[in-house]
């Protein structure tokens, strides 16, 4: 996958002079069916973006595809934004934590498979492995169970707890390849400087994972982030709604007829995913990736 | 061996968090499912040992096979889909935009990393048809064509879910692919063109075989992400009309806490399980073959 | 050295921020369990708060609930506040059981919509029993003897819940719509399926009902209503105790009844993406002529703001009697609708009793007198009743025998399979026979 940052591979010999105006000709086509991608990945965001400022009545009364008629008419949001704050405040409180958990226990898990030596070791690796396959539904029911005889149900617990366990496997399996690709000699040679394991894990391999940590970081968080079947079954209360449950039940709670607010909400949801998303597209998309393949 | 490096107290302490969290979380529950699948009843009502009885029961069961019938078209639409327009627009990257092709890249991927609920809530008035009209039926109405009931029969409905669902991950597979297609090698390319490949010919014989490993990848990562397919489905059509787009994830949902069958909804998932495991077996053996390759 | 110690701190700083933000999050989650404390009444403690799950297509209950809170049931209020919290209709009966398997309902809770869900939690222990809390509580009167029956009718002789509602169903019409076609009111199947018709042929949509996922009742009340008419009221009962099957050729004949309706295009373009608030908005304002609905709607109807049509412009009809049916026009179906039940748990704190018995005691009174909603409490004083309200509490008094809904019978899986195939029903897509072996397949047997 490093290969991706390579910006262009393909590089064609300059076409000769005469067959360029044919080839502008040629390529028609080609612009033409970029524009149509374009406006098909543009066009549903935009019209969302527009609806969000309109009124009850311009949804009633105006074509669908009209501009609104006023681009100051934030009441939407204001009232969007009443319930949508405290969604996303319980996403944030359940995500964090849980990626900082997953990170922290999941690199050391790595360097601990790929770096130390001891009996045993493939088979933990591989049972991590098998955690990628196990479908969220398997664990549901049990968990539910042991939540609530522990009393933890009516709290955010269920959720970091289960978020750190899913994301533990791919955590893990990245982190343990990203250290095979680090020759072991550094490693054997701060243990020569008498450092013990646990400290040339923190002096030497984590600081070294800088980077894959933040990649697999961004990759979970995506994944923690936008969980509904987990987040639908231990939320039974409506204060512990995370931001995906809470869209879910937005439009039953503002009524279908109700558009503006809702598509407020959903933009609010966009924006801040895309504030992440532009500082970091090459990042994400990278480890997304590299996250897909390993998996 | 470095004595260091195999030091138990470190290794315990590295390691065993991790797999503590993992065993207690996710394996022990995974077993007490399987535990479950010999009772039925709920946590309100209690469980009664009942044998092999839902594994029988899951065989003859019309809404599990309507349901294992849905995932499976589901998972071989929808992946067919996905890769296949995620190839065409790796090739697109590669070979006709090339330098430009970064900023298309960034706003095709972005759906991929958008909440799966507002995307379900976009499309679900994109083409609505009562009580209001979305602009798909509105555009069908300016044509001249009739609006089209979408969400109205299951046949429809589907197609608007695989729409959305490869309109949502295409940018995701286009990135997954481009990596593959980057790594074919520029002399490899240059010497076919001297011999005068172009175009089709030139994918189908030399971009197409050297790609074939990670366009294996992503298919099988494709088929596992969408068997185990759940959340665009239930925000976007909960599963209906009737039952009619409802797959084995939300069938095993439905019945486990609306029906409050934790048996036979563990049996849907044990079922599931296995489909899955097939598929990840698959995974396994063409990473190995795309080890060999390298 | 130095920079072993630098790195010590950076690694210190690194601890702390991860838990404070683990900190954060105990924080949070304490901080929420002490409100979702309020439904850890039992034990012993009075509970902070008096939580109430309400549902989102019931404003009347809450509206009531709130009202109460700051006038007659002030004190009560002060001893344990009332919070609110809201749900989906369609997914209250999973959220209830994932509660009661915590044993964590709240005090006060809309009761499932599967009545044998409620059943089954009365058994294990979780939901109180109404009618022995208010006995208890010595305050049994305060419940109206029509609403016991009713209430007792579908639970086999208990009185598990609250009638917040008391509630009889029918076919709601425009007046003006129908004098505009010259329809006279119908009363029987046969002129009312001429009326869609002369309608549907005028242009104007005959029916306004929901399909869309859950609220699918809308159109299979029409097949109970059908069943109950032309098989006799009992016949849905002879289905639960296994004397007949939905897939036997005269109960198939009900619901291709319906069916057929819904081929003719009765029920509006498209009844599987119209949801309650939709359905009750197009009658509301005069986009069709009829719409079947209980009488909790009339708090709608009473409202200007909804209902742009006048409250004198809709009229009241029985369900059609069925030519050569067994059943009459007269069996009323009647129902207590979104009832109101207490968790077991709740009822032993002494603040919840006292809100109880102040519920008991002014509900009834508050409901009609600012909603005009009729309920199965005691009324006490003398309230201005609107007339939408007067009718319907006359059609109560007047009502001999009453019938259930085609659910009422049936468990969450066969209610689920009906209310959702329910909207295919209507819009022609299903045929009855198919409807019918789908639901009896999810009944089971």
């Amino acid at each position: 996958m490093t290969t991706l940052t390579r910006t262009n591979p393909v590089t064609t010999a300059n076409p000769t002079r005469p067959g360029r105006a044919r080839k502008r000709l040629r390529r028609i086509p080609l612009y033409a069916g970029v524009t149509v991608l374009l406006v098909v990945m543009v066009y549903p965001l935009l019209w969302l973006l527009l609806g969000s400022f309109k009124t009850q009545d311009e949804f009633l009364n105006n074509p669908t595809w009209s501009l609104p008629d006023s681009f100051a008419n934030f009441s939407n949001y204001a009232e969007a934004w009443s319930s949508i704050a405290l969604y996303l405040r319980n996403s944030i409180l359940a995500v964090f934590p849980a990626l900082a958990l997953v990170i922290v226990l999941g690199t050391a898990a790595g360097y601990a498979l790929e770096v130390m030596v001891f009996r045993g070791r493939g088979g933990v690796l591989l049972l991590f492995l098998a955690g990628i396959m196990i479908p969220g539904q398997m664990i549901l029911l049990p968990l539910f169970t042991v939540y609530f005889k522990l009393h933890l149900t009516s709290t955010l617990w269920p959720l970091i707890i289960t978020y750190t366990a899913i994301g533990l496997p791919l955590t893990v399996f990245m982190m343990a390849t990203y250290f095979r690709s680090i020759p072991r000699e550094v490693f054997e040679a701060s243990t020569l400087d008498g450092a013990s394991a646990i400290r040339s894990f923190w002096s030497i391999g984590f600081p070294m994972m800088r980077n894959a940590v933040f990649t697999i970081a961004l990759v979970q968080f995506f994944f923690l982030w936008n969980d509904l079947l987990i987040a639908l079954t231990f939320t039974t209360q409506d204060y512990l709604r995370t931001v995906q449950v809470g869209l879910l039940n937005f439009t039953g709670q503002f009524g279908a007829v109700d558009y503006g607010p809702t598509f407020a909400a959903i933009c609010i949801n966009m924006f801040i995913v895309l504030v992440l998303y532009i500082f970091l597209n090459q990042r994400v998309m990278r480890g997304l990736a590299a996250g897909a393949v390993k998996g | 061996m470095n004595r260091v490096l195999g030091d138990k107290r470190a290794i315990l302490l590295l390691l065993g968090p991790a797999l503590l969290v993992y065993s207690v979380v996710m394996l022990m529950p995974m077993l007490w499912s399987l535990g479950y699948t010999l009772f039925s009843g709920s946590v309100v009502t209690g469980f009664t040992w009942v044998g092999l009885d839902n594994f029988q029961k899951l065989f003859t069961d019309p809404a599990a096979r309507e349901a294992l019938l849905f995932t499976l078209k589901y998972a071989v639409v929808i992946t067919i889909g996905q890769v296949t327009v995620g190839y065409g627009l790796a090739l697109l990257y590669v070979f006709f935009l090339r330098k430009a092709s970064a900023t298309i890249r960034t706003l095709v991927f972005f759906p991929v990393v958008l909440p799966t609920v507002a995307v379900s809530l976009l499309f679900q008035k994109f083409f609505e048809f009562a009580p209001q009209t979305g602009p798909v039926n509105a555009l069908l109405e300016a044509v001249g064509l009739h609006a089209v009931d979408w969400f109205g029969t299951a046949g429809t409905a589907f197609w608007v879910i695989a729409l959305m669902d490869i309109w949502r991950s295409m940018g995701f597979y286009a990135v997954l692919l481009y990596a593959g297609l980057v790594d074919v090698p520029d002399e490899l390319l240059e010497s076919a063109r001297l011999d005068g490949a172009a175009g089709w010919r030139l994918v189908r014989s030399i971009v197409l075989p050297l790609s074939l490993p990670v366009l294996v990848s992503s298919i099988i990562f494709s088929i596992n992400g969408t068997l185990k397919v759940f959340d665009s489905i239930y925000a976007l059509t909960g599963g209906g009309p009737g039952s009619g787009t409802t797959p084995l994830t939300l069938l095993m949902y439905r019945t486990s806490f609306f029906y409050g069958d934790y048996g036979y909804g563990s049996t849907i998932a044990l079922a599931l399980t296995i489909l899955c495991l097939i598929v990840t077996l698959f995974i396994f053996r063409a990473n190995r073959r795309d080890l060999t390759q390298d | 050295m130095n920079s072993m110690l630098k790195r010590r701190r950076t690694l210190l700083v690194g601890a702390l921020g991860l838990s404070a933000t683990l900190a954060l999050a105990a924080c949070s989650g304490s901080d929420s369990g002490s409100s979702g404390k309020s439904s850890d009444g039992g034990s012993g403690k009075s509970a902070s708060k008096l939580s109430f799950l309400a549902i989102n297509e019931n404003e009347t209950i809450p509206t009531t609930l709130t009202t109460l809170s700051k006038d007659e049931c002030k004190a009560q209020d002060a001893a344990q506040p009332l919070e609110i919290t809201k749900q989906a209709q369609s997914t209250l009966d999973q959220q209830l059981q994932l509660l009661a398997g915590q044993d964590a309902l709240p005090q006060l809770f809309i009761s499932a919509n599967a009545p044998s869900l409620n059943a089954q939690l009365a058994e294990q222990g979780t939901l109180q029993d109404a009618g022995e809390a208010l006995k208890t509580l010595g305050i049994s009167d305060s419940v109206l003897p029509a609403a016991t029956s009713v209430i007792e009718n579908l639970y086999d002789g208990k009185q598990l819940v609250l009638p917040t509602e008391l509630n009889i169903e029918g076919i709601w019409y425009n007046k003006k719509i129908l004098a505009d076609n010259g329809i006279e009111v119908p009363a029987t199947w046969t002129e009312l399926t001429d009326a869609f018709a002369k309608l549907k042929a005028a242009g104007i949509q005959p029916i306004s009902q929901a399909g869309k996922g859950g609220d699918g009742w809308g159109v299979t009340r029409w097949v109970g209503n059908y069943i109950a008419r032309d098989l006799g009221a009992t016949a849905l009962q002879d289905v639960r105790d296994g004397k007949a099957k939905l897939t036997d050729s005269e109960y198939v004949k009900a619901a291709d009844a319906i069916a057929d309706l819904g081929k003719q295009g009765y029920f509006g373009q498209s009844p599987t993406s119209i949801d309650y608030t939709t359905a009750l908005n197009t009658f509301l304002t005069g986009d069709a002529a009829f719409i079947y609905m209980g009488s909790w709607a009339v708090s709608n109807f009473s409202d200007e703001t909804q209902n742009k049509v006048g409250a004198d412009n809709i009229g009241f009809m029985h369900f059609p009697a069925v030519d050569g049916g067994k059943g009459s026009a007269d069996q009323m179906p009647a129902n207590v609708g979104t009832a109101v039940a207490i968790s077991a748990k709740g009822f032993k704190d002494t603040a919840t009793q006292d809100w109880v018995k102040c519920i008991a005691a002014n509900y009834g009174t508050v409901a009609l007198r600012d909603s005009g909603q009729v309920t199965g409490f005691e009324v006490s004083g003398d309230t201005n009743v609107a007339p939408l309200s007067q009718l319907v509490q006359d059609e109560i008094g007047k009502t001999k025998e009453s019938i259930l809904w085609f659910e009422a019978y049936f468990s969450p899986q066969a209610t689920t399979t009906s209310q959702n195939d329910g909207g295919l029903l209507g819009s022609g897509q299903l045929s009855g026979e198919e409807f019918m072996k789908q639901v009896q397949a999810s009944l089971g047997s």
